[in-house]
């Protein structure tokens, strides 16, 4: 068993699992990669400084045995930045695949169509509107 | 002089700071909607899974200080801060693709001027 690649299989594991989000309920997320992406970054920035943080002032440190030991600049194992664009994934899956699945149980509700639901939720379905 | 847990302090701040943004600058209006909550239900439940193995003290691979959390971990071995941590990472990432999704899904605003 090659314990150090644990923490990376773990992450790899959660993007399998979540993979069928993208095709069976229809998510849509890796379609638009660009609009993902830019999602992303935002919360790369501020959870890498925050891990960074964590990092230098002893709030918690990452076993050696369970991590490759690579690097990134600032100290922060290449684990920490995979946890950052693979867990947000997740959830922005997980956000359009209830969209989906609310879409689908609303009653006389196209997926898609705007009245009666919260604006933010309609921007979720995505409709036919794909980036890229 | 007591000792600060700071990671306690800063995953109420980061909640916090969500919560203050997406009232008065994000207004997506992302957490009225049902779809924003149960999605955070399902992240939380497979939190608890992913969390939980990267936490377990018998072998953990995140080794926390107990200086600097409250000491309340459950369940498994779960720093409760590491929920405060995860909401705001994923509802800071939502309300990014949700602002970029309008973005791109409705170039022309129907508000009249």
């Amino acid at each position: 068993m090659q314990d150090r690649y644990q923490y990376l299989l773990l992450m790899a594991s959660c993007l399998v699992i979540t993979l069928p989000l993208e095709f069976v309920l229809r998510a849509r997320v890796y379609r638009r990669w660009r609009q993902l992406v830019r999602a992303l970054l935002p919360v790369l920035g501020i959870f890498l400084v925050w891990d960074w943080v964590g990092i230098v002032r002893g709030h918690w440190q990452y076993s050696d045995r369970y991590t490759t030991g690579i690097l990134l600049p600032f100290g922060i194992p290449v684990e920490e930045f995979v946890f950052f664009v693979v867990v947000p994934i997740c959830g922005v899956l997980t956000y359009e695949a209830v969209g989906t699945v609310l879409g689908r149980v609303r009653p006389a509700g196209r997926a898609g169509s705007e009245p009666g639901l919260g604006s933010a939720a309609s921007s979720g379905f995505g409709g036919e509107v794909v980036d890229g | 002089m007591v000792e600060v847990p700071e990671y306690t302090v800063l995953a109420v701040a980061s909640v916090l700071g969500v919560l203050l943004a997406e009232r008065f600058w994000w207004r997506t209006g992302l957490l009225r909607t049902a779809q924003f909550w149960v999605a955070m239900g399902i992240v939380f439940f497979f939190q608890t899974l992913v969390d939980g193995w990267l936490t377990k003290l018998r072998a953990p691979i995140v080794i926390y200080n107990p200086a600097h959390l409250t000491g309340i971990r459950v369940p498994f071995d779960i720093p409760v801060e590491d929920y405060a941590f995860g909401f705001s990472m994923v509802s800071l990432t939502l309300v990014a693709w949700v602002r970029l999704g309008r973005r791109h899904e409705s170039p022309a605003p129907e508000r009249p001027r």
